[in-house]
């Protein structure tokens, strides 16, 4: 039997769909979320109390400077959900440092930065930022 | 490779209790491991994958590094010191090297 047009147009729309179901978790197919379990032990994030100061947009993927602050915390880790890894470093803050620090990373293209803080009585903080590149970093 | 250099700078004199900046970065290629040469061929990954800053013997900060940390490694804090003493610096490579540098923090 010959493929009626109605065969056709459902066949079409049922390919669109499949397409679009995998495109829907592309942004965590670094496995962020994992990673940022692993850190947290699982823990419930909070937003605000960290402060990523990082820019909009910037020329040179290979060399992005960031910086966190996130008063009271012990810890601070960064994160990426575009690049073939997620993770960017782990900030162990002693008594004597301010939970502050300024890094230079590296971006493969325009993606979201995530800083999640571990504060001193065990909760945990997090924001994220969108950072776009014009020439990514990891070529 | 050239054997990777590390610089720190910190101010001149400090005040007691006082943060202060601390500005510190190695030469170091960061090989993330993803990358090919000219040749087509995997450079391994090499990173510097641990940074710790000591005081007194005590741990001020320690940073761990993944391959997302740009090449040269560039890391700023800020921090405050109860009187005069010995900063040291290490930063370990993959490869089981260990880079080391001291400064001396004068406070007024």
């Amino acid at each position: 039997m010959a493929p009626t047009r109605r065969d056709v147009l459902l066949l079409g729309a049922s390919a669109t769909a499949a397409a679009l179901i995998p495109a829907g978790t592309v942004e965590a197919s670094n496995g962020v979320d994992r990673a940022i379990d692993a850190f947290t032990g699982g823990a419930a994030r909070l937003e605000g109390g960290v402060l990523l100061d990082a820019p909009e947009i910037f020329d040179n993927g290979g060399a992005v400077p960031i910086r966190v602050v996130a008063e009271g915390a012990r810890r601070i880790a960064l994160f990426n959900d575009g690049n073939p890894n997620p993770g960017v470093a782990v900030f162990t803050f002693g008594p004597l440092v301010t939970p502050e620090a300024t890094i230079r990373i590296r971006l493969a293209g325009s993606q979201n930065v995530y800083a999640v803080a571990e504060m001193a009585d065990g909760t945990f903080r997090q924001t994220s930022q969108k950072i776009a590149v014009t020439v990514g970093g990891c070529g | 490779m050239a054997e990777p250099t590390p610089r720190v700078k910190l101010p001149k004199s400090v005040e007691a209790g006082v943060p202060f900046t601390v500005k510190t970065r190695i030469t170091h290629p960061m090989h993330t491991g993803e990358r090919h040469d000219s040749d087509g061929e995997l450079v391994p990954r090499r990173i510097i994958n641990r940074f710790v800053v000591s005081y007194g013997g005590e741990v001020a900060i320690a940073v761990d590094l993944e391959p997302a940390v740009s090449a040269d490694p560039y890391i700023q804090f800020e921090m405050a010191v109860p009187e005069s003493g010995l900063l040291e610096f290490q930063w370990v490579d993959d490869d089981g090297s260990v880079y080391s540098l001291q400064k001396h923090v004068d406070v007024d």
